[in-house]
């Protein structure tokens, strides 16, 4: 049994397989001689098969297997490179997409908002109940339209003195965020800015002061994390209707996207600017857009960088495999005398070269996702950043990057040879 | 001659201990194994197209080719007649230092069960005339024929296809795969082809006494033992010819002369062997010697 398991071992065409069938044997032999209990034959018989089968099934990945185990230093300096070159892609190219994507999340809503406000030319300080309602067709279907009525003062309460940012209207949440107690709408009572609350020592009960007019904090906001054009921390946000004047000082659209917050920037105008500038229509989509360019255009950047190097990579792969169809010419001559067609000798030797790319791909994607995953718990870039779909996609692309190049630095060597009338190589 | 050879190989295995003294019978066998055609090949024809008689021949033979594939005479089908033949065949090279003749109107067949050494001093031209009878190369002028069809025209992807069917190749400095098995060096030639040759290539290897080597690399066997093991890969295929580069080149005469006793044994199994050497030993076990001199076949 022993004799007959070791020469099927031997005969399994790859070599991991093929240890893992001597290591059963050497049990199995082992345990058989010293305890007679076997382990069973058939399992060991059956992964010897199957490395057998694989071997017949892909007879050029069996030899390509073989030959790359004959100069293992080489062949690991080779697939070196591509780790190095794979790593530096997938590295650059995650960090870059967390950066954008961290950037991106920072800057929050802004994007997606509008602005109106009265043009300075128009003489007017408010937007009034046409210009809303025209805001308000120009958003339909595209966003949530808050009239926004605003005016600078001084609050005081707790015994202290601040200068606010004094906003008024009924619908709060969408522009100041969510916090306990602040209402859908809007009707009585203060909302103060994480700021104004901070510096007043005011709580969710306390009295606020403005302008002879005594407010009760119905809630404290959040601490404003994304950037906006509102001044939320240093804000009270009181009722419209305790605001003097009927117009609003401003009118804010916060659109579902970008797109849209583009289409009513432009409808907005369309509707209250044709005969004369009345509104003042501000969108940040553009800058977004600027910002969002800069990313791809850095990225890019980064990404060639890691590309040269994978490239260099390409190179050594073309280098070695140069090397190693020059020293087999001979055992190519005799493949080819004994009736090995040139495509399947091609075929083996574009296989080695792939294999080179394929390990070396795995294990640049693998080393180059650990420092990146590590950077993002070491630093402030959050790991939700890295971990995105889009990261997905640059690890997947930098292993087929890697593994083509393999390949296309094989396929001189390989043609070459394959191609090379045996007479000569038999020569050499 | 028996449908198959190989079972000749395997009775006279375990033989080699009698060494030379083997050679004459093994020899004068050969003629009564071979098939009528076969023999009058044999018998010194070596230029038939040049004669009536050799013109009569010529047909038997491609008759008895045509005929391959009915099997109705008993004898394998591609194992009767003369597999190869070189037809007035002359081959020049361009070099830098001119046009040099490698062969020179040579006209050359081997029989089927006939072992034929062609000698002659280096550069003589007998590594081409291997070249051209393995369809490694082709002729500058002539042609060469396998089985009395000229070969001229075939694409290269049939020529391999030809080379892997028909011919068997033993170099002289063996030219096995370092990492692969012994086993997994004689089934080779199958790698690419469907189907498990591992049981063939263990007979073969069982047939010349290495039985005990399967699972061996080239580097655990003596120049010998690699010799065996290069020849069992040349007849995986069951070929018509066997073509050896200096078989006993890289050998001591007692290896040499067990290796030779292999050759003849293949022979007498229907296999027309040509094997170009420098060594006498060869000579010995040969039907028939040629000499090479200058590109110029001397049939002796």
């Amino acid at each position: 049994m022993g004799d007959r398991i070791r020469r099927l071992s031997r005969l399994v065409p790859t070599a991991a397989i093929a240890r893992l069938g001597s290591r059963l044997r050497d049990a199995a032999g082992g345990a058989a001689s010293a305890a007679r209990v076997a382990i069973p034959d058939p399992l060991a018989a059956r992964i010897v098969r199957a490395g057998d089968a694989f071997g017949r099934r892909f007879p050029a990945v069996s030899l390509a297997l073989r030959n790359l185990s004959r100069q293992r230093l080489r062949a690991g300096l080779a697939a070196l490179g591509i780790v190095i070159g794979v790593f530096a892609v997938v590295a650059l190219g995650m960090l870059g997409t967390a950066l954008q994507t961290a950037a991106t999340e920072e800057l929050g809503g802004l994007g997606n908002q509008v602005i109106v406000s009265p043009a300075a030319e128009s003489g007017e300080e408010t937007l009034d109940s046409r210009d809303l309602a025209a805001v308000e067709r120009a958003a339909a279907g595209r966003g949530t339209v808050i009239p926004l009525k605003s005016t600078g003062g001084t609050v005081s309460g707790g015994g202290g003195r601040t200068v606010a940012q004094v906003y008024g209207t009924t619908n709060p949440r969408p522009l100041f965020g969510d916090a306990p107690g602040v209402p859908d709408y809007h009707r009585q009572g203060a909302l103060v800015g994480a700021d104004v609350a901070g510096a007043l020592d005011l709580r969710v009960g306390s009295q606020i002061t403005i302008e002879s007019n005594t407010y009760r904090v119905v809630a404290v906001l959040p601490p404003q994390s994304s950037i906006t054009p509102l001044r939320a921390d240093s804000a009270v946000v009181l009722p419209p209707d305790e605001f003097a004047t009927d117009g609003f000082s401003q009118v804010v659209v916060q659109a579902d996207s970008g797109g849209d917050a583009d289409a009513v920037a432009r409808d907005v105008r369309e509707r209250l600017n044709v005969r004369e500038r009345r509104v003042s229509v501000f969108s940040l989509t553009s800058v977004l857009d600027q910002i969002t360019e800069f990313f791809a255009l850095l990225n890019g950047f980064l990404l060639a960088v890691a590309g040269v190097s994978l490239v260099v990579a390409g190179v050594s792969i073309f280098n070695v495999m140069l090397m190693t169809v020059s020293e087999r010419r001979g055992e190519i001559g005799v493949l080819r005398a004994v009736g090995i067609h040139r495509d399947q000798v091609l075929r083996t030797l574009l296989v080695e070269a792939t294999l080179l790319g394929v390990v070396g791909g795995v294990v640049g994607v693998l080393i180059g996702t650990a420092g990146v995953v590590l950077v993002a718990l070491n630093t402030d870039l959050p790991l939700d950043a890295v971990l995105v779909p889009t990261n997905a996609l640059v690890a997947l692309g930098a292993f087929a990057f890697g593994a083509t190049v393999a390949l296309v630095g094989g396929l001189y060597p390989a043609y070459r040879a394959a191609w090379e009338p045996p007479v000569e190589s038999l020569r050499g | 001659m028996t449908g198959d050879p190989s079972a000749d190989v395997a009775d006279r295995a375990g033989d080699e201990s009698d060494g030379a003294a083997d050679v004459p019978d093994g020899a004068a066998d050969v003629p009564d194994r071979a098939s009528d055609e076969a023999a009058s090949a044999v018998g010194g024809i070596v230029d038939p197209a040049r004669t009536g008689e050799g013109a009569a021949a010529s047909d038997a033979r491609v008759s008895a080719a045509d005929l391959a594939g009915t099997d109705d005479t008993g004898t394998g089908p591609t194992k009767a007649g003369t597999p190869i033949r070189l037809v007035d065949v002359t081959k020049r090279y361009e070099g830098g230092g001119g046009t040099v003749t490698a062969l020179s109107n040579v006209d050359f067949a081997v029989g089927a069960g006939e072992v034929v050494a062609v000698v002659g001093p280096s550069g003589s031209g007998k590594s081409t005339m291997l070249n051209l009878l393995g369809l490694l190369d082709d002729p500058t002028a002539g042609r060469v024929e396998l089985h009395g069809t000229p070969v001229a025209g075939r694409s290269e992807r049939e020529r391999t296809d030809v080379r892997r069917e028909t011919i068997g190749f033993v170099f002289q400095d063996f030219h096995l795969i370092p990492t692969l098995s012994a086993v997994e060096n004689v089934r080779l030639p199958t790698a690419f082809l469907s189907g498990d040759h591992t049981d063939r290539a263990v007979d073969l290897l069982e047939r010349v006494g290495l039985g005990d080597r399967l699972d061996h690399t080239p580097d655990e066997l003596s120049g010998g033992q690699k010799q065996r093991v290069a020849i069992a890969r040349s007849l995986i295929n069951e070929p018509d010819v066997l073509l050896a580069d200096e078989p006993t080149g890289n050998l001591d005469r007692d290896t040499g002369v067990s290796v030779l006793e292999e050759i003849r044994e293949i022979a007498a199994g229907g296999v027309g062997v040509v094997a170009v050497t420098h060594d006498d030993l060869v000579t010995d076990y040969a039907d028939r010697t040629v000499e090479l001199v200058d590109g110029v076949l001397d049939d002796g």
